[in-house]
């Protein structure tokens, strides 16, 4: 149907002309894209200019000098960079990947018509998106209770399901696979799990995607729960190296394997203020990277979200 | 009730494909839940919510009478989702039909993927962008307008402040969500209205507006249940959590963080969460109330 819709779209657009209106709804939003595009033009300009030029005459869109000073300090010390990078990755990875299983075979479930729990189940999992026990409460019970604190299992399992992306995936599946499929691979002796994994799931493939991309973007920037629950270093995921910067940087230079020749070459001043840009430039790359390939399924995706059921 | 269980037991693969979601939403919502508990007990690190003593009222008492902290931090939480509530929908709305209108599709698709960018930047990133512009000796704001303007101990810009920021960080994100709406509204509606005799302004307003008003009560309900929160990492880390600045930028959400990274009082703290809690709860059932005496179909539920 959105295909339809598109194409309708396109040829209405072939009909009309190009006037002096279009002309200034063209600038207008150009500009404002340029306007949203500024602050992270500003993070790799300042991440590239030279540490001088910042302290003297402040950030700027022309620096005076650039130089390669932040990010060789940031990349050639960066142990702890390494750790946090991997336990991002992990933490990311893990998340997504379990996440979209459990809460597929959920929303697959949900769709049986002919299982009873069904209604105890959707009602189960709505609840938690009207009440719930808050930051102090989630708190005490995951590191009292449950000694997950310095774990990286805190960080994945409390956000991992979501009664919204549930919801996504349940009318995925009721609009866009269709029910004749699994029948016929039911009646071809096919159990309940292996039409799941050899039917539905293979089908569900542009709403994973797109509701994957939602939460391994929300498992990148999570550093509230990393603020909260992490206190090792080896443990700390990258953003919160980012809230720890100023300390960060200090002891990645101040790392014992910094051959000396480099800290002579640095002369004794720290890039301070492009090698946190540097940083910065390393936490948000990859999804800036990542975003136009799953851009297509992810506007899908919310489209599809939006259409309650 | 044998039904079910017969039920059950014959769909046992079902039950089984549910189980990990039902075990992790106990664990993990539910349990912490059970946990506003707290808010009638003597808070005591040591033991735990579960053993620590009962207490009745006496955090709530306790809350009421440090009033100015709760004022100050309940005003701002609600100020802030009227205002980012307000021109948010305004400014989705107006990019969504702007770019909808737009009929270099190409170039309306390049740029509406660059507007989308600032959402997957999270707050702890978004924090030096801002500090890159408002600090006091090397601000480009400052250096740019030649101001010597202390930013950070300077309360009152900073409801403008985040507002820019929350609008540059939402916006793209939140437009694209209407403008699939408009993408689906049938052509021939606007050539009936063209016929008609509209023009462009009479098209936005009589076709297009119209079309988004079920998805604009949808948004709005889901952010009614969620009024006491706040995006946290916006009043947290854009702010750098400047004490001069707590009288216009403290919320509930950051205060309760700050409570629990620089414990204080575990009391007050978990009498405000609850009734944080309740009051997104109750006003979300409120407003679905309101919702489906108007207008049925634009209920949640």
């Amino acid at each position: 149907m959105a295909k339809n819709k598109n194409k309708d779209l396109e040829y209405t657009g072939k009909r009309e002309k190009y006037g002096v209106g279009q002309f200034i709804l063209t600038v207008c939003l150009l500009i404002y894209t340029f306007i949203c595009a500024l602050p992270i033009i500003l993070v790799f300009i300042s991440a590239f200019s030279d540490e001088m030029s910042i302290t003297q005459y402040g950030y700027s869109y022309f620096p005076k000098a650039w130089s390669l000073n932040g990010m060789n300090a940031v990349l050639r010390y960066g142990k702890q960079l390494y750790q946090s990078y991997m336990n991002t990755i992990v933490i990311t990875l893990v998340g997504t990947g379990v996440g979209l299983l459990v809460m597929s075979m959920f929303a697959f479930v949900l769709t049986r018509h002919d299982f009873m729990l069904r209604k105890f189940l959707s009602v189960f999992m709505l609840i938690p998106m009207l009440f719930q026990g808050g930051q102090l409460s989630a708190y005490l019970i995951f590191t009292g209770t449950y000694h997950l604190k310095d774990n990286l299992l805190v960080l994945i399992l409390p956000i991992m399901v979501s009664t919204m992306n549930i919801i996504i995936l349940r009318t995925y599946i009721q609009t866009s696979v269709p029910e004749e499929l699994m029948d016929s691979a039911r009646i071809d002796g096919a159990g309940e799990f292996r039409t799941f994994f050899q039917i539905t799931f293979p089908l569900m493939k542009p709403a994973l995607a797109a509701v994957g991309f939602m939460m391994a973007t929300m498992y990148w920037n999570d550093w509230q729960n990393a603020l909260m629950f992490m206190d090792t270093a080896s443990k700390k995921p990258l953003q919160l190296l980012l809230i720890n910067i100023q300390k960060s940087i200090e002891m990645l230079v101040n790392a014992r394997n910094i051959p000396s020749s480099a800290l002579a070459a640095m002369q004794g001043s720290i890039p301070q203020a492009t090698a946190t840009m540097s940083t910065v430039i390393i936490v948000i790359g990859p999804i800036m990277v990542a975003y136009p390939f799953f851009q297509k399924y992810f506007i899908k995706g919310l489209t599809v979200g939006s259409v309650k059921g | 009730m044998k039904q079910l269980l017969k039920n059950t037991a014959k769909h046992w693969p079902y039950f089984l494909m549910a189980l990990p979601v039902v075990i992790i939403l106990f664990l993990f919502a539910y349990v912490p839940m059970a946990g506003l508990i707290m808010a009638f007990k003597k808070l005591d690190y040591q033991v735990g919510i579960w053993k620590s003593p009962f207490c009745g009222f006496d955090n709530f008492k306790f809350l009421f009478a440090s009033k100015d902290i709760l004022i100050n931090m309940t005003k701002n939480t609600l100020m802030y989702y009227v205002i980012f509530t307000a021109i948010g929908t305004f400014l989705n709305i107006v990019v969504a039909i702007s770019f909808d209108q737009l009929i270099l599709k190409k170039l309306a698709k390049v740029m509406q993927s660059i507007v989308i960018i600032p959402v997957f930047i999270s707050y702890a990133a978004v924090q030096f962008i801002v500090f890159a512009y408002l600090n006091t000796n090397t601000g480009m704001i400052n250096e740019v307008f030649n101001l010597s303007t202390r930013w950070y101990s300077t309360p009152s810009a900073w409801p403008v402040i985040l507002t820019i920021v929350k609008m540059w960080n939402s916006v793209g994100y939140g437009s694209v969500l209407y403008m699939s709406v408009l993408a689906g509204v049938d052509t021939q509606l606007y050539e009936a209205a063209k016929i008609d005799g509209a023009n462009k302004w009479k098209q936005i307003w009589h076709v297009s507006l119209p079309s988004l008003i079920p998805m604009i009560s949808v948004m709005l309900l889901l952010s009614v249940g969620s009024m006491m929160h706040s995006d946290t990492g916006l009043f947290y880390q854009v702010t750098r959590n400047t004490g001069t600045l707590y009288p216009t930028t403290r919320v509930v959400d950051s205060y309760v963080l700050n409570m629990i990274l620089h414990t204080s009082e575990p009391g007050f703290t978990a009498a405000a969460s609850l009734l944080q809690s309740v009051i997104g709860t109750v006003m979300i059932l409120f407003a679905n109330h309101v919702v489906r005496k108007i207008e049925p179909d634009n209920a949640l539920f």
